[in-house]
């Protein structure tokens, strides 16, 4: 790079201004989508990349899109060459194997951005559609054995070309997808949103000019890089494995073996998964794409959660993992859930490391999006009402602090649990309790996190049904330096005519009548430490809260001769 | 004759304004925490002025928001419905600092052994599920006292739709429990959403008693100063409620300081014709800005406390002005990151030790001092002289800056002030272009103590024409304060399809909350005659979860004319519109009594050029280092022009015109400047 010939304030200005568009784009895209999952969930992504395809800036919403736009930018260039692209390009892709995709529901747009003439950009921006066709409504399900049964695929291909809608895509989309206004809708302004990206990067470009703009973003990636090498120089140097176990597959009761070996060095972060699980019958696959922002997630978290993503931020990591596992599944292998493979793979890595990076990681949480769809006909209005939503959980104890209850997991974020009153008024049904989960687990020092339960009882003489995929069923979240593990995610019904609970883990529209209630139960996160080393007024106080019994106090954390 | 304080961290202010003639005096005096109230005496005495002439006082107060943020209030209690005792804890669960994976969720204002459950239930409808047993109240109540709690919020589930459980609890533990304040949830809010109102229930029960205090001893000051009007207090609301009122529901106060200068500013606008405007507030710590359209402010009803980009705050479900509040302020202290790019903020030298330049100790870099260096500040003049700044001082704090970036004191000055200027640029176009309004259509307002350093800048940069800056741009608050009516807010959800069938429902619950607002103003002395009603709907397309604020026209309720505003609405907020059915969500009243506005005193026009003061050099940044003429505000007169380069001092404030840009005074004193084609 050659010497600056721009001052540092108009650096500073033009960075801001980057992360500013991501910000921008990411505000445009929530005003103009029509889907819930999008508007409230925030299940969705946006950002800018230099003409090479390198991320500068991205607006997330939720952790799990971390880093993904750059793919599908290079699936652009890799298929077209820049030399083909033209202004009012727009291209589409949700190509789950290749270029960006993750499972069919989340659509990738990317707009070339060009500056008199010059390709200078690309907008990009990635969001989960309520609707892509396939088997299931919704599109996604827990029992779909390949691709093709998951709905419609986007083979990156033009949406615009030099700025006309392709009529004919329109109308297959709107002819395949079960919801076409609720899905063009999103398209659309999925557009708007790529479109503002390109006038504001113009705007950037007129004010400063394009060889600050660019010197700039040059600086930028830099920047990214040094701020990320500097923490990587604090992390301990040396290598780190960590193995565990995914439930099953929805399709058979097996569980699936994955493991990690990450290597730590001062400028190197290498993550290796190799002889992990072989790709699996049931669609709980992640592809590479997936894998890749699962550890970027836990590195980001690793290095300094603060730092603006950029390409920059992520030169000094690696995956490494072969063709054909569970973690990097190939055509055409079922992806429908791929985010709870996904989250378990950026648990890997966490668990690898948290011993050893005390200060930026906390002991396992109880890890499952814990995603259930309750389907009854609302009592008042005679409608169908299909309830969909994730659910929070407990998170792990660090080595100076509890652990935090009820939030939602890793892979979600800036996502919102519905009210109880909300949920009763829209869905018909009655949520009788909204509490602790008071269960054994995640005793330590520091106390892991409480889990949630939460009781819908269905109200319809016609009843309803349940699907839920609440992982971690079967293993538990781990706790670390002698802090006792976290307790498990599970759905349990409870019938109404006084018959023993049925408890399950993944279950795909599990009928339900009048008075049965279907009891949605989170995990505690691990805990930290010692429980005997727990602080006794941390003990009594915790006592006090009524968080854990007479017992516990006594027998696990050796509290004696005080009153029950 | 008509008085309003406002406190802030550091300068009590005091406005009084002489209806018969519009002329008004100004006063400040330090604020005196935390007993707050001598600050408001030692500025009445200040002012020399008649207690028995005073027939107004209307106070901004800090008392609530103080209480919280010092985690100062109450030991409070809580009463929720079996089953919900964990949901003030709980919250949304969401996570605002995705990739913290140590997250720490706020800790709730009442802890789990201070929240008790009762047996009742209701469902969305307001039917009973299960009754209400006494028994487990008076149990609770038991509890209560054992643990000393001095207050206690009551919130049942669906008390929205129907509060009889929920006012039978609060009614037995006022019975029970005479030296513990109870709060209601539905006294203060009807919406929805069990979290958010319980919050609210909750931070209302944690204030009260400091609240309620302070209130009652201030009235005690002013009884013994021999001031008898009647004390009016300022609401987050942009309206002000009766003492009385607010000692019982003191969560309206949160942000009472704050909202005086939007409401001075949409007031302005009205008598100066300027129905559409930007604020822009610059304090020491923060700046603050808003936006005004057609005269009104806008309300939010998403309020939280201590929310930022890393925290999920706390709701407070009360109406509260639309402010955008940023960590850049004068005292904002510049500093160099690990990756050795230059930021400022959010962290403030305060009023103590204060800018490096104001000689009281502190040695950081501020943006005050970053003014100091480029010209824009005369040292000798700053709060009229009574504080002499030391640009050595400023300039040696910077020099460790100049530095590590190699640059000059002068650069690093100067680039301070353009990345301040971005960062409020930032917060302006969340008030403005993110919410679908273009800056050209408005006037930009800059008050505080920095305001209308920074303000031609910024309006350049968001493209606005004209600037505006009010007289006495250091007590705009509490000139605001002054503009304010009474204005009571009364809420309900009720999820009600907006269809003809629906007109009888929505008439008996517009006619309930209005004969409460009714009820509410003659209480407090006023005539039916005086009060405005205004009716507006939380409506949204059926399904949807979000909701846009509909005004109702006025006259016999059509439906047809109501969903095509709301479909416009819709359109202006989120882009789009559907064509499916429309729901109401939440029912709105607003109550006010307008209270007379002052006309304020036409200043004498002069004739020929203001006289110059002085002459400087001042780094103006992209247009130039320039040597400046210096104006003295009180020198300006009506009709005069001045062009920049030029610089206006006062005593609290500094006005920097860039060349280009060309200035007058309007008759009542403001100041005003065009930018661009038109200067």
């Amino acid at each position: 790079m050659t010497a600056t010939t721009l001052d540092p304030f108009t650096i500073e200005i033009i960075k801001d201004g980057l992360n500013v568009i991501g910000d921008e784009m990411f505000v445009s895209l929530q005003r103009t989508s029509k889907s819930p999952i999008i508007y409230e969930v925030l299940d969705y992504c946006c950002g800018i990349t230099d003409e090479k395809g390198q991320l500068l800036a991205q607006g997330n919403g939720v952790a799990g899109f971390l880093g993904t736009l750059t793919f599908a930018v290079q699936s652009v260039l890799d298929k077209f060459g820049p030399e083909n692209l033209k202004p009012g390009d727009i291209f589409i892709t949700n190509d789950p194997y290749t270029g960006g995709g993750t499972h069919l529901s989340d659509v990738s747009l990317v707009m070339p951005i060009f500056y008199r003439d010059e390709l200078v950009a690309f907008s990009a921006n990635k969001a989960h559609w309520t609707e892509v066709g396939g088997k299931d409504p919704g599109s996604w399900t827990t029992d779909s054995t390949d691709v093709f049964q998951e709905g419609l695929q986007f083979p990156c291909v033009r949406l615009f070309s030099a700025g006309e809608p392709n009529e004919a895509l329109f109308d297959v989309i709107g002819a395949n997808v079960r919801t076409p206004d609720m899905s063009l809708g999103d398209a659309w302004a999925q557009v708007a949103s790529c479109r503002l990206a390109g006038l504001r990067f113009q705007d950037l470009c007129d004010k400063h000019g394009l060889p600050a703009v660019k010197e700039a973003i040059d600086i930028l990636l830099d920047y990214g890089e040094a701020m990320v090498r500097q923490e990587l120089g604090k992390l301990p140097s040396g290598v780190y494995e960590a193995d565990d176990w995914i439930d099953d597959d929805g399709i058979t009761s097996e569980p699936h073996h994955c493991q990690v070996k990450v290597t730590v060095t001062a400028d190197k972060f290498i993550a290796d998964f190799t002889g992990s699980a072989p790709q699996t019958q049931g669609p709980i696959n992640c592809t590479w794409t997936g894998l890749v922002s699962a550890v970027r997630l836990i590195f980001k978290a690793l290095t300094d959660p603060h730092i603006p993503a950029n390409e920059g931020t992520f030169r000094a990591l690696e995956v490494i993992c072969p063709p054909g596992t569970v973690l990097t599944a190939e055509r055409p292998a079922p992806v429908s859930t791929y985010w709870e493979t996904m989250i378990f793979a950026a648990d890997l890595v966490w668990k690898a490391l948290a011993p050893a990076v005390p200060d930026r990681l906390s002991a396992g949480h109880f890890l499952s999006v814990c995603g259930d769809v309750t389907f009854t006909i609302h009592p008042d209005t005679g409608k169908p009402a299909i309830l969909v939503e994730p659910n929070a959980g407990g998170w792990g104890a660090s080595i100076d602090q509890d652990g935090t209850s009820g939030l939602v997991c890793v892979g979600d974020g800036e996502t919102y649990i519905l009210p109880l009153e909300v949920t009763e008024a829209i869905y018909g049904i009655q949520v009788d309790r909204y509490e602790f989960n008071l269960a054994p687990g995640g005793e330590g020092k520091y106390q892991g996190g409480r889990g949630l339960v939460r009781d819908y009882r269905i109200l319809s003489d016609q009843g309803g049904f349940i699907t839920a995929t609440f992982g971690r069923h079967k293993f538990h979240p781990w706790g670390v330096d002698g802090g006792r593990n976290g307790s498990m995610n599970a759905v349990q019904i409870r019938f109404a005519d006084g018959r023993e609970p049925v408890t399950v883990g993944k279950t795909a529209r599990y009928p339900l009548k009048k008075g049965d209630v279907a009891r949605l139960i989170t995990g505690s996160g691990g805990g930290w430490g010692d429980p005997a080393a727990r602080d006794k007024d941390a003990v009594r106080a915790d006592l006090r809260a009524g968080l854990i019994s007479a017992e516990t106090a006594r027998d696990v954390y050796g509290l004696t001769g005080e009153k029950a | 004759m008509k008085l309003a304080t406002d406190i802030g961290g550091t300068f009590t202010d005091l406005v009084y304004l002489d209806e018969t003639t519009g002329d008004y005096f100004l006063a400040k005096s330090l604020s005196t925490p935390p007993h707050f109230s001598r600050g408001i005496m030692d500025a009445i005495h200040k002012s020399d002025l008649d207690p028995g002439a005073v027939t107004g006082f209307v106070h901004g107060a800090t008392v609530v928001i103080n209480a919280l943020t010092e985690r100062k209030g109450a030991r409070t209690a809580l009463v929720t419905t079996e089953g919900c005792r964990d949901v003030l804890e709980i919250g949304r669960a969401n996570r605002p600092d995705i990739y913290n994976m140590r997250f720490r969720k706020q800790p709730p204002f009442v802890p789990r052994e201070l929240r008790f459950e009762i047996a009742e239930r209701m469902n969305y409808k307001g039917e009973v599920v299960t009754e209400l047993d006494m028994r487990t109240v008076d149990t609770v109540a038991k509890q209560i006292e054992a643990e000393a709690c001095e207050a206690v919020a009551v919130c049942l589930l669906h008390s929205y739709a129907n509060p009889d459980h929920e006012l039978k609890v609060a009614a037995r533990l006022r019975e029970l429990l005479p030296n513990v304040l109870v709060t209601a949830s539905s006294e203060i809010t009807r919406e929805w959403r069990e979290y958010e109102r319980t919050s609210t229930a909750a931070l209302n029960a944690y204030v009260q008693p400091v609240a309620a205090a302070y209130l009652r001893q201030l009235a005690t000051s002013l009884n013994e100063e021999g001031i008898e009007a009647p004390v009016d207090i300022m609401k987050s609301n942009g309206g002000t409620s009766s003492l009385d009122f607010v000692a019982e529901q003191p969560i309206h106060l949160v942000e009472s300081g704050p909202v005086g200068g939007v409401i001075g500013a949409a007031a302005l606008g009205k008598l100066i014709g300027e129905p559409n405007l930007i604020t822009m507030d610059i304090g020491g710590t923060t700046a603050k800005c808003s936006l005004i359209e057609n005269g009104d402010y806008k309300i939010t009803t998403e309020y939280r406390i201590e929310r930022d980009d890393r925290s999920a705050g706390y709701p407070i479900k009360a109406p509260v002005v639309d402010i955008v509040e940023i960590g850049a302020g004068g005292g904002s202290v510049a500093w160099i990151d690990v990756g050795g790019a230059l930021k400022i903020g959010p962290r403030s030298a305060g009023a103590s030790p204060g800018p490096a330049s104001y000689g009281l100790g502190g040695t950081e870099p501020t943006v005050t001092d970053a003014n100091l260096i480029a010209g824009r500040i005369n040292p000798d003049y700053f709060l009229g002289g009574e504080l002499k700044l030391d640009l050595a001082k400023a300039r040696a704090a910077y020099q460790p800056i100049a530095d590590a970036l190699g640059v000059s004191i002068e650069e690093t000055a100067i680039g301070v002030i353009r990345l301040a200027n971005a960062n409020m640029i930032n917060a302006l176009k969340l008030v403005s272009v993110r919410r679908g309004y273009d800056p050209r259509e408005f006037a930009l307002i800059a008050f505080g103590g920095g305001g209308s350093m920074h303000a031609v800048a910024l309006a350049s940069d968001l493209r606005v024409g004209k600037v505006i800056i009010p007289v006495a741009p250091g007590h705009f608050s509490a000139f605001g304060m002054m503009m304010s009516d009474a204005m009571q807010d009364y809420l309900l959800t009720a999820l009600t399809s907006s269809v003809e069938e629906s007109r009888g429902r929505v008439g008996t619950i517009f006619e309930d909350l209005e004969s409460q607002a009714i009820d509410y103003f003659l209480a407090a002395g006023f005539d039916r005659g005086q009060i405005e009603l205004i009716r507006s709907l939380d409506m949204r397309y059926n399904g949807q979860e979000h909701t846009v604020r509909v005004r109702v026209p006025d006259g016999e309720l059509d439906f047809e004319t109501l969903n095509d505003q709301f479909h416009a609405a819709h359109e202006k907020a989120y882009t789009f519109r559907l064509p499916s059915g429309v729901e109401i969500v939440n029912y709105h009243v607003s109550a006010v009594v307008p209270t007379t506005k002052p006309a304020l005193a036409e200043l004498p026009p002069g004739t020929g050029q203001p006289p110059l003061k002085s002459t400087r050099t001042v780094d103006f940044d992209t247009w130039g280092i320039l040597e400046s003429a210096v104006y003295e505000r009180t020198d300006l007169f009506p009709g005069c022009i001045f062009h920049g380069p030029a610089i206006i001092e006062e005593a609290a404030a500094s006005t920097v015109v860039p060349p280009g840009v060309r200035g007058t005074i309007d008759p009542i004193g403001n100041i005003v400047l065009t930018i661009g084609d038109e200067a």
